[in-house]
């Protein structure tokens, strides 16, 4: 409940991936955050086969999160969501006709400070994605500032950027129940990663 | 007169010592001014020191002579009589073992003291009538026996003037909404949405505000029976943080001839908390402290500061 924000951290110079981890960790715990469990999130992508030549390949992103774990996410980059239960997964498999399945997964680690913010790293094995939640807020365009500062004061002064999900509701409800916009960001930044990436040497790893 | 005759106070002595008093203390501040002047000029360091030295001794001199003169007039000044007694009181005094039971001066000292409660308790009281903090019905004091106990109309109206007057500022302020139940009796309970931040409920006492619970706009606002949850705190300590300023304000604002205008004035603070998350403190600036944003808002201008900032 509450609004979600995730955005990238950049490994800093001359550290691995894990002692960066290690460090925002650190922070958090002087801050006062007390780890509270693991979660993870994972996002495999399905191409769809038998186009007409000519027309991009549609790219079908499944999502599941550890905290809704019964829902299964279907989504199209900038399209259509689709929020079902977990039996989905077998259904795309039978749908292997039309979905070939060509990617990987992701993990992290969740802390919670007080009962107002709950932050979480996500790690590839060479970025960090920390996610933050503000709880009693509902309204993204309300506490985005609010949420800066707070990501401002463990991550150091890099300015995080505003999601585009944010901008395109900023006076709606944020959706919780069902975690689209959530969603929405994670697949963002990792389509962000891949472009930035040499395409086929893409890999993620549950920490 | 004849009080005068017997008084044991030697009068002569009495201003004689006066003057002796005065005599000592300006012996006495002569003594500090000396100090405060420090050494005078003169030609080698050593006339100096000794000059002052001399000065010194002369002004503690002439403390010591004021003083034994004091002593000595004070000796002949004698002890006022404790011969005007208060009627039968009086006769306390003619025990003479007055080492081990004084009970007369006591009595006396007493008398003085109870006095100068009564005197001093007179002025506050005028003080504190000054600013009506009633909240209740019952009268207080003396009177309270010998006059049959007046109720303040503004207790007793009717409920439908009370809808009208919460309804005409609902009205008022497009962003927040109003609804108003009354589950138990006629005491109204008001649900107040405010835009997509928090809901307010507020208990009244006929139009009177008796308490308030804040909570989030996502938390629910009705217990198992369906009735509205009137005790149960947040579960944010934003919102209870909220509830607490809520309690201080409504404590604040206060007028029991025009229970409108409190309303009014409360409601129009509580709408302030529409940019709960998006306004930053005045005084620090900041956004956060102590992982909370500003939830204190000014009585007067409504300005946004945190808890610990505000003054």
């Amino acid at each position: 409940m509450g609004v979600t924000c995730v955005c990238q951290v950049p490994v800093a110079e001359g550290k691995s991936v894990q002692q960066t981890v290690d460090i925002v960790h650190k922070k958090l715990e002087q801050l006062g955050a007390v780890k509270q469990g693991t979660f993870c999130v994972d996002c495999e992508t399905y191409h769809a086969t038998g186009n007409v030549s000519g027309q991009p390949t549609k790219l079908l992103y499944m999502m599941h999160n550890s905290e809704t774990p019964l829902s299964c996410m279907a989504l199209f980059e900038g399209g259509p969501c689709l929020i079902a239960d977990s039996n989905f997964d077998v259904l795309m498999v039978k749908l292997k006709s039309h979905f070939q399945k060509c990617q990987g997964t992701q993990g992290g680690v969740w802390y919670c400070d007080n009962e107002l913010q709950c932050q979480r790293d996500i790690t590839l094995t060479f970025c960090v994605f920390p996610q933050v939640e503000y709880c009693p807020c509902v309204v993204p365009g309300d506490c985005w500032n609010l949420t800066k500062e707070f990501m401002q004061s463990f991550l150091g002064p890099s300015v995080p950027e505003l999601p585009s999900v944010f901008a395109a509701k900023p006076e709606g409800l944020f959706a919780p129940s069902d975690g689209v916009d959530t969603m929405t960001q994670y697949l963002e930044l990792f389509n962000k990663l891949r472009k930035q990436q040499i395409p086929g040497r893409f890999a993620g790893k549950k920490v | 007169m004849a009080d005068l005759v017997n008084v044991g106070v030697n009068l002569d002595a009495f201003s004689h010592a006066i003057s002796g008093i005065q005599a000592l203390r300006s012996s006495v501040s002569r003594v500090f001014e000396s100090l405060k002047d420090g050494m005078k000029n003169r030609d080698t360091l050593e006339g100096r020191e000794k000059q002052f030295i001399v000065e010194f001794q002369d002004n503690l001199q002439a403390v010591n002579r004021d003083l034994n003169e004091l002593e000595r007039l004070s000796g002949l000044v004698g002890r006022p009589s404790e011969s005007h007694p208060l009627h039968n009181s009086g006769l306390l005094s003619l025990d003479p073992v007055q080492d081990k039971t004084p009970l007369y001066s006591q009595l006396l000292q007493a008398y003085k003291w109870s006095n100068k409660l009564q005197y001093h308790a007179g002025l506050a009281s005028s003080l504190l009538n000054q600013q009506s903090l009633k909240r209740s019905a019952n009268q207080m004091g003396a009177s309270a026996k010998r006059r049959p106990k007046v109720q303040p109309s503004t207790l007793v109206l009717p409920p439908q003037y009370v809808d009208d007057v919460i309804s005409r500022i609902g009205r008022m302020f497009p962003d927040m909404t109003i609804e108003l139940f009354r589950p138990n009796g006629t005491s109204a309970v008001l649900l107040v949405t405010l835009g997509k931040v928090l809901k307010a409920i507020v208990v009244m006492r006929s139009l009177f505000i008796d308490r308030t619970v804040v909570r989030g706009f996502n938390e629910n606002v009705y217990n198992e029976d369906g009735k509205l949850d009137i005790w149960s705190k947040s579960q944010y300590q934003v919102f209870q943080k909220v509830t607490d300023h809520a309690t201080t304000a409504l404590l604040h604002y206060q007028l029991p001839q025009m229970p409108d205008v409190v309303v009014r004035s409360f409601m129009t603070w509580l709408r302030s908390y529409i940019k709960l998350f998006q306004s930053s403190c005045q005084r620090c600036g900041h956004f956060l402290q102590d992982g909370l944003p500003p939830t204190w808002r000014d009585f007067r201008t409504l300005e946004a500061f945190h808890d610990t900032c505000r003054m």
